[in-house]
């Protein structure tokens, strides 16, 4: 395999960009070439298609990893609080309740600045309340205590879940595998 | 409980640049992406352009995306700046890209808080280096533990684009190759493969990415996730043409005005037209014409028009005269256009006298 000794290519390179600067009079005569033409850059491309480098590696085939990694956006995947003047971003399902006389700041509007979760939660307690819960939690293989859903019920703040004070998905309850047939199913936990 | 270090390196300063006259405001975001199970967790801390720190939950028994984000204000555009996927297992791997132009070099006495992208033209080479590390060979360990995809993506940005806001994931994989090795893996690729009909003015992307494989030992299957990833910019070659003077043409009076209209100068060059006596010989070093000098110091090629006039100084003498466009970057010196005409300034009088006596 074709291989570079990259690490003189700095100095090598340095050297050129020094003389770039310095060509604009003409006082030293410039080595130069006419600029590059379509058929020249045709026949390079042929050969270097020839001299493809990854044809050196073993082949892969296995499918396009692209296609499983769909477009992601930040914006699209998370919920907006919003709220004199300052937004921030958290993951989805991290708002567990949302009091109707709040749904209005769940917006991004022009004009206001967005601030990490640590800086809006600072100056929006009063409205904001946390439910810190474990990952097992998040991960909806352990339901939230009793406690927190009875918490939950009576509070009119909006209720976000953290791990460690940063927002956090909490996924759906994992139902448990039924035992017998007849088993009465048990009630979904939040 | 394994807790993994996460590496936040925030590429602000390759953003497209904004207006002049506005500074953009960014705010980071980092998401860590627990696999397989779909939870998503957001840092209750602030994340700088730069720094590093640990984060507080777990990957065990899976593995976790990071993803790095910013977001500019006025109007909202998110940019993805990086994603790094870790887990107990998978390798990790590195992707450097080197190109003829140092733009993108880092020193490394004094490395930068601001890695940029690297970059080069059309008909430039530029070289990859991917290295991988952390392979296992326990045969009781999954697939995915040993061997990783390199996959060669090209993209164009079409007539005249820069890049912005494309969709990456719309990239062509033009090939991939498996590598088991930790022997690192330098790629010469003299020519870009980026998409375009005239091969001078193909402007786009290469990207080369190391993406685990697809792990079914997990439940549910861990889809194939980037361990690593870098692109190059490609630039089209410049191209120049002088009017005002035609091929040929004889100048008895001033010097005309003269137009050089001047397409895709490459983001760090300087280009200036240059004039000597006698036919057109490559490599001849003249005098700069006054007012046609140009340098451009950017992100994105310049296209430029010049009016030059008043440069009769530069040449003193009757006789043939070649005109040059010339450009300077990091690859040299390319001859953009060039012309030669007659210069003939000198009043000749002929006439007769006779006397009568």
């Amino acid at each position: 395999m074709k291989t570079l000794n990259l690490m003189n290519l700095p100095r090598w390179i340095g050297s050129i960009g020094v003389a770039v600067m310095t060509a604009t009079g003409a006082a030293e005569p410039p080595a130069m070439r006419d600029a590059a033409t379509h058929q020249q850059l045709v026949e390079g491309m042929r050969q270097a298609k020839q001299n493809d480098p990854m044809k050196n590696l073993p082949l892969s085939k296995v499918a396009d990893p692209l296609v499983a990694n769909p477009r992601r956006s930040l914006l699209a995947e998370s919920d907006v609080i919003s709220f004199g003047g300052l937004a921030t971003l958290i993951p989805k399902r991290a708002i567990l309740q949302i009091p109707k006389n709040f749904s209005q700041r769940l917006k991004l509007e022009d004009g206001v600045r967005l601030v990490n979760w640590l800086e809006f939660y600072a100056t929006n307690r009063g409205w904001i309340t946390t439910v810190e819960i474990s990952r097992e939690q998040a991960e909806g293989t352990v339901a939230l205590p009793v406690e927190t859903r009875k918490m939950m019920s009576k509070c009119r703040n909006l209720v976000v879940a953290t791990y460690l004070a940063g927002p956090i998905s909490l996924l759906p309850a994992k139902e448990p595998p039924a035992k017998e047939p007849n088993t009465k199913p048990s009630t979904p936990a939040l | 409980m394994k807790s993994y270090l996460c590496v936040i390196a925030a590429a602000l300063c390759v953003l497209p640049r904004a207006a002049a006259d506005v500074v953009p405001v960014y705010t980071n975001y980092l998401r860590q992406y627990q696999t397989p199970t779909g939870v998503v967790w957001a840092s209750n801390d602030t994340v700088a352009a730069t720094g590093t720190q640990q984060s507080s939950l777990a990957i065990n028994p899976g593995g976790a995306r990071f993803d790095l984000w910013t977001i500019k204000a006025s109007p909202y555009t998110e940019y993805l700046l990086d994603t790094k996927y870790v887990s107990t297992y998978t390798p990790a791997a590195t992707v450097v890209i080197t190109s003829e132009d140092p733009y993108a070099l880092e020193d490394p006495d004094h490395p930068s808080a601001h890695p940029l992208i690297p970059r080069t033209r059309a008909d430039r080479p530029f070289y990859v280096k991917v290295t991988v590390a952390g392979l296992s060979v326990d045969p009781a360990y999954p697939p995915a533990s040993k061997s990783v995809n390199l996959c060669r993506y090209v993209q164009s940005y079409g007539v005249g684009g820069t890049g912005i806001g494309i969709d990456r994931t719309q990239a062509t994989l033009l090939s991939q190759a498996a590598i088991a090795t930790t022997v690192p893996q330098t790629l010469t690729y003299a020519l870009t493969s980026v998409p375009g009909a005239d091969r001078t003015k193909v402007r786009g992307e290469e990207r080369f990415s190391v993406f685990t494989l697809l792990d079914a030992t997990t439940t549910p299957s861990t889809p194939a996730s980037q361990l690593a990833s870098q692109y190059i910019q490609i630039w089209p070659v410049a191209d120049g043409a002088v009017t005002g003077i035609t091929q040929g043409q004889v100048i008895r009076n001033a010097m005309p005005q003269l137009t050089l209209t001047l397409h895709d100068l490459y983001p760090y060059s300087t280009t200036y037209a240059q004039v000597y006596k006698g036919s057109p010989q490559l490599g001849t070093a003249g005098a700069v014409v006054p007012g046609s000098n140009l340098v451009v110091s950017d992100t994105v090629p310049a296209n430029s028009v010049l009016l030059v006039s008043n440069y009769d100084a530069v040449l003193p003498t009757d006789g043939v005269w070649t005109i040059e466009i010339l450009t300077t970057t990091p690859f040299g010196t390319d001859r953009l256009a060039y012309l030669s005409f007659t210069l003939d300034r000198t009043i000749e009088m002929n006439g007769s006298f006779t006397t009568i006596e």
